[in-house]
């Protein structure tokens, strides 16, 4: 970039320029709209941004994010603690909490097991969940790993490293679109699975 | 089967072409770099989603597109089979640059006007294609005849064309984790998953080439009896990475018998077997980093009077038996939809002598639909041309239409 450009559009551009689907020019949009946009806009952006790190955690229990831990979820009383569903995301307990057809708790992975991406099981919350299970008074874990490989492969060693803990052990794939990721499974094919999930 | 109609936007060297395509013989005749082999590639294209022309998808969008904030192609036909009345097939090819890191490619596929997944198009157009490349397949590389095999069976065949596409999906993982396992950054148990899925894929593979190559092996005979008046025998060889056997007693195929295509043996035969040799070569691939045995390993030998044409064959006795191969592929298909498949001959015609070019354009009288490209026009007899329709084609336009 050219020395006429001050250096701190320089390096905002190139921050937003190295976040997942904005491009150069995309991120130049976005610096001029700042620069020249109310003070109250950059300011509240500066201000969610500092307090996205400083103020959200992972859950010590589950592993998903949030501001206290444990998150909101593991701190229920009313819900099932004895059934868990896994998931890859934080996104996809959203996305079965929308569809109000749940009331265990959850474990969140992030992300599945894809050796040409290299990550291995030791890469993700699996040796957390394996003693989770084994701590705590689990019946049921509902895998809900993504439909398609790096989600069943995940799925597979989940149920290898539980199956000695004498859990009951279902996954969570029927009927969804494979290669879907769950987040953007509509709720209602969502219920469906949840109610039509099967041991395996 | 036949188009009967044929839209083209940005694609390749066409801005835009809308063709009305004739049944029977159509000649697309017209100097280099026109445009003929483009219109035979957007019709494979629209058959099997893929070009045999290119690996770079978005090089079909034209140049002139690039401009646009989002490059896009566009190809649609009216495809009337035995069948369907009617299917419309329609492909946008898009090349979205809005989004950063480097333009995405995607692909859209519509069949009568609802989106669809790509694997839904199998079988709705079939084409059997006829390139000069393919008269080197005798000698040419290994892969070269996979392809051929792959090609012609995943455009009627969907179970193999799933198992193709995971095998294909699985073994850059499995590599990945061998690697992986190599470097003491994974355990060997972490390999069950994808074994088991590469061998339940693999097996479907080996199983659908060993049935496909007995279903052609006759018929590649017959058309070779009659190129080489009798004094030939051509015989197709398959060679498995490894020979799985009825009793289950597999071992490598050190010798060139191959695997004998008359003892037909199922996906459920082959898949421990494969998965014996997987367990068996695993520390080796883990040293090496790669997957030893499978179908990505296979290899297809024609054979003539017992000896390996590739090896040991005349240039012409290897183009003879790719010719039979070819007009086996059709009459294989031609049974299996039950129906002439579309034929796109693309420059091949003058490349054969005089007697071939006459058995093979005998052999495709009476087909539905032909499409042959070629740069001049007496390689022809009158009497042929008088019964096919000509078009010229220059500068991504179609410049004249006889008769
Ligand atoms: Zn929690």
């Amino acid at each position: 970039m050219s020395k006429a450009i001050p250096e701190p559009v320089i390096r905002l551009t190139e921050a937003f320029a190295r976040l997942p689907g904005i491009g150069p020019k995309t991120a130049a949009r976005l610096t001029y709209f700042l620069l020249r946009a109310p003070d109250e806009i950059s300011q509240s952006l500066a201000d969610a941004l500092h307090d996205l790190k400083t103020e959200t955690k992972f859950c010590s229990v589950c592993f998903n994010i949030t501001v206290s831990d444990p998150c909101e979820i593991c701190a229920d009383a009313k819900r099932d603690g004895r059934v868990i569903a896994v998931v890859e995301e934080p996104l996809d307990v959203l996305a079965i909490e929308r569809t109000g057809a749940y009331s265990g708790k959850y474990h969140v992975l992030h992300g599945a097991i894809s050796p040409v991406n290299n990550i291995g099981p030791d890469d993700l919350r699996i040796r957390e969940l394996v003693e989770r299970v084994g701590q705590q008074d689990v019946l049921e874990v509902i895998i809900a790993t993504n439909p398609g490989m790096e989600g069943d492969a995940t799925a597979m060693y989940i149920k290898r490293e539980l199956e000695p803990k004498g859990v009951k052990i279902q996954r969570l794939a029927r009927g969804l679109p494979v290669g879907g990721d769950l987040e953007y499974v509509d709720s209602v094919t969502l219920t469906r699975a949840l109610q039509g999930r099967s041991e395996f | 089967m036949h188009i009967e109609h044929l839209s083209l936007t940005n694609f390749r060297n066409y801005a835009r072409l809308e063709w009305t395509l004739p049944k029977g013989t159509t000649v697309i005749h017209g100097a280099n770099a026109q445009g003929k082999t483009s219109l035979l590639e957007a019709i494979y294209y629209l058959a099997t989603s893929r070009s045999p022309y290119t690996t770079s998808d978005r090089q079909l969008i034209h140049w002139r597109a690039e401009t646009d904030p989002i490059p896009y192609a566009r190809l649609a036909a009216e495809v009337c089979t035995r069948h369907r009345p009617l299917d419309r097939i329609d492909m946008t090819l898009m090349l979205d640059t809005t989004n950063g890191d480097g333009a995405r490619f995607k692909k859209v596929v519509k069949i009568n006007g609802a989106e669809k997944r790509v694997m839904d198009l199998v079988g709705l157009v079939n084409v059997v294609l006829f390139l000069p490349r393919d008269l080197t397949l005798v000698e040419g590389s290994p892969s070269d005849r996979r392809g051929f095999m792959n090609d012609t069976l995943a455009q009627v065949d969907q179970d193999y064309l799933d198992a193709l596409s995971t095998y294909d999906k699985i073994l850059p993982q499995r590599n990945a984790l061998l690697r992986r396992i190599s470097d003491n950054l994974a355990a060997p148990h972490e390999l069950d998953y994808w074994d088991s899925q590469l061998v339940k894929a693999g097996a479907v593979l080996i199983a659908g080439r060993q049935r496909f190559l007995r279903e052609l092996e006759a018929d590649a005979q017959k058309a070779h009896h009659d190129l080489t008046g009798k004094r030939e025998t051509l015989t197709l060889d398959y060679q498995p990475s490894f020979t799985p056997t009825a009793g289950g007693d597999g071992q490598l195929s050190f010798n060139t018998t191959g695997l004998d295509l008359h003892r037909e043996l199922s996906a459920e035969q082959i898949a421990p077997q494969f998965a014996e040799q997987l367990e068996a070569e695993k520390g080796e691939a883990i040293k090496r980093g790669v997957t030893l045995s499978g179908p990505h390993r296979d290899e297809l030998r024609l054979h003539i009077n017992g000896r390996d044409a590739g090896l040991y064959g005349s240039r012409g006795q290897a183009r003879t038996a790719v010719m039979a191969l070819k007009l086996a592929e059709l009459s294989w298909m031609k049974q299996r939809i039950g129906e002439w498949p579309l034929l796109l001959l693309d420059e091949v015609i003058a490349e054969l002598d005089a007697s071939r070019r006459a058995y093979l354009l005998d052999r495709l009288d009476g087909a539905t639909q032909t499409l042959m490209t070629t740069t001049e026009l007496d390689i022809f007899t009158t009497s042929f041309l008088e019964r096919a329709a000509v078009l010229r084609i220059v500068d991504g336009q179609i410049a004249a239409e006889t008769p």
